[in-house]
């Protein structure tokens, strides 16, 4: 029998970051996947020989500098291969916008009327998230109990706004919990430009634009700049570099190992029983699963049934789908310079093409009209590929996982279609390059990552599910009830993305929690 | 000089006439004047077809505060209010499901559907009563504003702050996550029976452009739940002669103190000097001077079409334009000849003396809404139909009834730049008496009369922007502090001497009567006549 300090379920981006974290204070930590590989969201998979694609994310948003050296991730190989990647807005029409280093222009070099507009806009709200990415860099507000440490924490985030000035601070508290359609439409004309600021609001999300509270998802998800990045290498190189720095922090990560039960002994956590019957001893357990998942390995009568009922109804209806291509030539976007290729591409044609699109998802149809964020890593990064071949990696929202038809390979590949159908229209050619594709539902995702309802986020990322109701109230701080017993994953404050900051939270949790005991 | 008063209060709906009121009583030499040759705003009731009278726009009370009641001695003045008995939902299969006011009866319909309700019912009933106490006490205070952090404004938000924290930990987490969710995903914790969640959901979306899974809707729920009849929360009731009867009892006990209401003519503008507001001028042309002027109009309608331009900065005009007051919903006022054949439910039910549905579920209802984006009115509507003369006999000669029927969804703007007149008009009252008689064989034939209002009808009619029941929606960046306009929040405006009393103002819609009674606390207070006069 192996004696750690701490066992992390699952290896992913925010198990390996609090494994990391809690190696480096000198813990002895394990790390245990039920996958061959370390990575989760962000691993990435073989199209054919020698084109890899990433499985889930293929791109960075939230990933804050900060994250990146506490956790070493650039002595291990993550180096952006492109930083501030430009965003193709594409329009169905062929009109397309391009939107580069915070200015906006038709694709044919013509100014875009909202220019202006969306440049005021956009930075109000840059200020706005920058003004509460602290919050996401520490466990939510208590609700009671907090005491002066979190008021003084509250204090100067508060001040900090009210510094910004009156007019500031009166806005922010007016778009807060306002929706994305009404705050954008009310500054600039509804069309791609808008559409692409609906899409990131709700991206990953089981939500419409319209719905109250997505303004608040768009503002998290901007902390950091609203700059994206694909690291070089690609989403592989991302896992191998959380990965190696773990085990340069003196983590052990053993795959292919899952977890049949979290024993618990008096209330507290004693160690993991494997599936193949070895059982493992540890003072505290991190799990990056879901709360239920947690709950039930860790057996549900430690629990009382207003947790069990909270955990119950926590949102967790994935809406994406993850679609992959092998190309055999490089897409080109008709219309559009060479070079722009490699950018972001968003079809989200309009605010109202999103809402449309939701309305599909929410009784279990496929989308008609595709709604996707697709970037061609290779491209930018030649190494991910051999003999220039390509690789075309597509999030498609509003893909239901409750599909009325149920998914089988005939969805899956009726999907795919849909999907290539789409490209073609923008990148004429791209179909018929097509040389191998996968096609992952939100079933799958659930399968294969353990995302509860193959969610992105693990859990609706809005208002309702968002700070100290985010897993659920009584949980919002890392702990569960069970002592010893953490939340790590995306289920956790501030949520889903590929940010590290549940994962690092989580650790500090622990860390906290131990010193206190020690005290 | 006949034209010279100290307040004119511009708009004789039912918070104008509050306003009204507690302004005359406290000495206040007090005129008001209405557009229309009737008052009572969208409180109104009207005899269109000889022999009915309808409550043409508002059609049941409950969100009146007994506050306001007790100070203007509203009963003396007319007002009785009687709670009724139940309510009810048509299902497809041939079944009902009653909705009995009398808790035992209630808990038994509901075990007939799923005997797990029954029992979430209680913990339902107990938290909706325990947000409705949190909240009733905040409905006659004035919002506090967190910016600018005056004394009053700090010793409000501690007094907010105190409250919440008051909840305990429990309860705390469960408000918040109450004012932030869905009604739908708020009934899915409580309940598994999909007619009870589609009955209870509709409070959740009346008056308001957002669906049964918008979050947010929730809070709309507990703003029809947290009015009183007679003292028991969350109770709703007819008002006696409908809801003129409210209206007229508010101007009886305006004229006892003093007040004078000249009916007939709009306003044509505000008539300012130097930031100031110095009276009215009216659409036939007269004058009045005042020097304090009280708009019961919408925000919109105050600022964008009534005040004379360049009077009000860019940034306040942009302000009001972007506050959200969506049409949302249409009216149907129906006179019969008899009561309706009901086969479904049993002889004799009480049931039919409240409020009446016939969604099936939650997604029924959400598809209602996705046609309303689409900018169509809803084939299968959401309908919320009383028939009032079953309590109220001043309604219809023995033996006839008056029918009232809410009906939701249908867009101020139609699609394809369709117009409300003619066929579409017709139409959307085709989709709703169809969908009643499917419960009702002998319905259609018992019509004699019925009146359609279209959100533009409403609008033309009531002067509410698109229709809007609530002068605004409902959602959480238009409440409180931040309704109408983050700043002027407190009934104030940046024209000294113009004030806001409508439902454009916290708290918001309903027949409450608390916007025109905290309008006038502030009012008394910026002259200096000190708190509310008794």
């Amino acid at each position: 029998m192996s004696n750690f300090d701490t066992i992390i379920i699952g290896a992913g981006h925010n198990g390996l970051a609090a494994a990391t974290r809690l190696a480096q204070t000198g813990q002895k930590v394990l790390v245990l996947e039920q996958g061959a590989t370390a990575g989760g969201a962000i691993a990435q998979s073989e199209l054919e020989p020698g084109v890899f694609a990433p499985r889930y994310a293929h791109l960075l948003m939230g990933l804050g500098m900060p994250e990146i050296k506490t956790l070493g991730l650039q002595d291990h190989g993550y180096t952006p291969a492109v930083s501030d990647m430009p965003t193709i807005a594409l329009c169905p029409t062929g009109r397309h916008v391009v939107l580069q280093g915070g200015t906006v222009h038709y694709a044919d070099g013509t100014p875009h009327p909202d220019a202006a507009a969306y440049q005021t806009l956009t930075k109000r709200l840059t200020k706005f998230a920058a003004g509460i990415a602290q919050i996401s860099r520490q466990a939510p507000p208590a609700l009671t109990g907090g005491g002066w440490r979190q008021a003084v924490d509250l204090g100067k985030i508060g001040l900090n706004m009210r510094l910004q000035g009156k007019d500031d601070l009166r806005e922010f508290m007016r778009v807060a919990l306002s929706n994305v359609y009404d705050t954008v439409l009310d500054e600039i004309a509804d069309g791609p430009l808008a559409g692409v600021l609906g899409f990131d609001a709700i991206l990953g999300g089981h939500m419409g634009p319209r719905a109250p509270g997505t303004m608040l998802s768009l503002l998290t998800r901007m902390r950091e700049g609203a700059q994206r990045s694909l690291p070089k290498g690609g989403m592989g190189a991302l896992a191998a570099s959380f990965t190696n720095a773990a085990i340069a922090a003196g983590v052990e990560i053993r795959c292919n190992s899952t977890v049949f039960e979290i024993s618990v002994t008096e209330d507290r956590v004693t160690g993991v029983v494997l599936q193949d019957g070895s059982s493992l001893t540890c003072g505290q357990v991190l799990s990056s699963l879901d709360p239920k998942t947690t709950m039930r390995l860790s057996h549900i009568r430690h629990y009382d049934a207003e947790m069990v009922r909270r955990v119950r109804h926590i949102r967790t209806k994935g809406a994406v789908a993850k679609v992959n291509l092998a190309l055999s030539e490089a897409p080109k976007i008709s219309g559009l310079d060479d070079s722009l290729s490699a950018a972001r591409w968003v079809m989200a044609p309009s605010m109202d093409a999103l809402e449309l699109g939701y309305n599909g998802a929410k009784y279990g149809r496929l989308p008609d009209d595709v709604i996707f964020e697709a970037v061609v890593p290779s491209l930018s990064d030649p190494s991910i590929t051999t003999g220039n071949r390509h690789v075309l990696s597509a999030i498609v929202q509003y893909v239901p996982y409750g599909l009325q038809q149920g998914w089988d390979s005939n969805s899956n590949s009726d999907l795919g279609d849909r999907v290539i159908a789409a490209l073609d229209k923008v990148a004429p050619g791209l179909a018929d390059s097509v040389t191998a594709r996968e096609v992952i539902s939100p079933q799958d995702i659930e399968v294969e990552t353990g995302a509860p309802g193959g969610h992105w986020h693990h859990g609706e990322l809005i208002a309702d599910q968002m700070l100290m109701m985010r897993p659920a109230p009584g949980m919002e701080r890392y702990a569960l009830p069970v002592s010893g017993l953490y939340l790590c994953g995306a289920s956790a404050h501030p949520g889903g993305d590929v940010t590290a900051l549940p994962g690092l939270n989580a650790a500090n949790a622990v860390l906290a929690g131990l010193k206190r005991k020690a005290a | 000089m006949a034209n010279q008063y100290d307040a004119i209060v511009v708009g004789a709906g039912h918070n104008g006439l509050t306003a009204g009121c507690y302004l005359a009583r406290a000495g206040l030499k007090t005129l008001i004047v209405e557009k229309n040759d009737w008052i009572g705003g969208a409180a109104v009731s009207r005899e269109l077809h000889p022999g009915w009278t309808y409550s043409n726009c508002s059609y049941v009370c409950s969100l009146l505060r007994p506050e306001v009641a007790r100070d203007l001695d509203l009963g003396r003045h007319g007002l009785q209010v009687t709670p009724y008995e139940g309510g009810l939902s048509f299902m497809e299969n041939g079944d009902y499901f009653g909705y009995y006011a009398d808790h035992d009866a209630l808990r038994r319909e509901i075990k007939r559907h799923s005997p797990r309700d029954a029992d979430a019912y209680d913990r339902f009933s107990r938290f909706v009563l325990q947000q409705c106490r949190f909240i009733r006490p905040l409905l006659l205070r004035s919002p506090p504003d967190p910016v600018r952090m005056r004394p009053r404004d700090i010793q409000e938000l501690l007094y907010l702050l105190k409250r919440f924290h008051d909840l305990g930990p429990r309860q705390m987490a469960d408000t918040l996550r109450f004012y932030t969710a869905s009604v739908a995903d708020f009934l899915d914790e409580f309940f598994e029976c999909e007619i009870l969640k589609a009955h209870l959901a509709g409070s959740g979306i009346i008056g308001t452009g957002l669906g049964v899974y918008s979050p947010g809707t929730a809070y709309v729920l507990l703003h029809h739940y947290m009015g009183e009849v007679d003292g028991s929360i969350g109770a709703w009731g007819f008002s006696r002669g409908g809801m003129g009867g409210v209206s007229q009892s508010l101007a009886a006990a305006f004229k006892e103190a003093g007040g004078e209401i000249r009916a007939g003519n709009g306003i044509e503008k505000f008539l300012c000097r130097e930031g100031k507001v110095v009276g009215v001028a009216l659409d036939n042309g007269d004058e009045i001077t005042a020097k304090t002027v009280v708009s019961n109009m919408d925000v919109r309608r105050t600022f964008l079409n009534h005040v004379e331009d360049g009077t009000l900065s860019d940034d306040f005009v942009k302000a009001v334009k972007r506050f959200k007051i969506r049409g949302s919903s249409a009216k149907l006022n129906i006179a019969l000849d008899g009561m309706p054949d009901f086969p479904s439910l049993p002889k004799g039910t009480i049931l039919t003396q409240g409020d009446m549905h016939a969604s099936q579920s939650l997604d029924e209802l959400e598809q209602a809404y996705d046609e309303w984006k689409a900018g169509r009115w809803s084939k299968d509507p959401y309908f919320d139909m009383l028939i009032p003369s079953l309590i109220d006999p001043t309604l219809a000669a023995p033996g006839k009834h008056m029918m009232t029927v809410f009906v939701q969804y249908a867009p101020y703007e139609l699609a394809n730049g369709e117009s409300w007149d003619g066929p579409n008009r017709d139409a959307m009252a085709e989709s709703v008496i169809s969908k009643i008689a499917k419960y009702s064989p002998n319905f259609r034939d018992l019509i004699v009369h019925k009146e359609v209002r279209s959100p533009w009808d409403i609008e033309r009619e009531v002067g509410l922007t698109e229709g809007n029941i609530f002068q605004g929606e409902l959602t959480f960046d238009q409440l409180l502090f931040n309704r109408p306009v983050p700043g002027y929040a407190q009934y104030r405006s940046p024209i000294k001497g113009l004030y806001m009393c409508g439902s454009s103002t916290h708290p918001g819609g309903g027949v409450m009567a608390a916007p025109g009674a905290n309008a006038a606390r502030e009012i008394l207070s910026d002259l200096g006549r000190g708190q509310r006069a008794a």
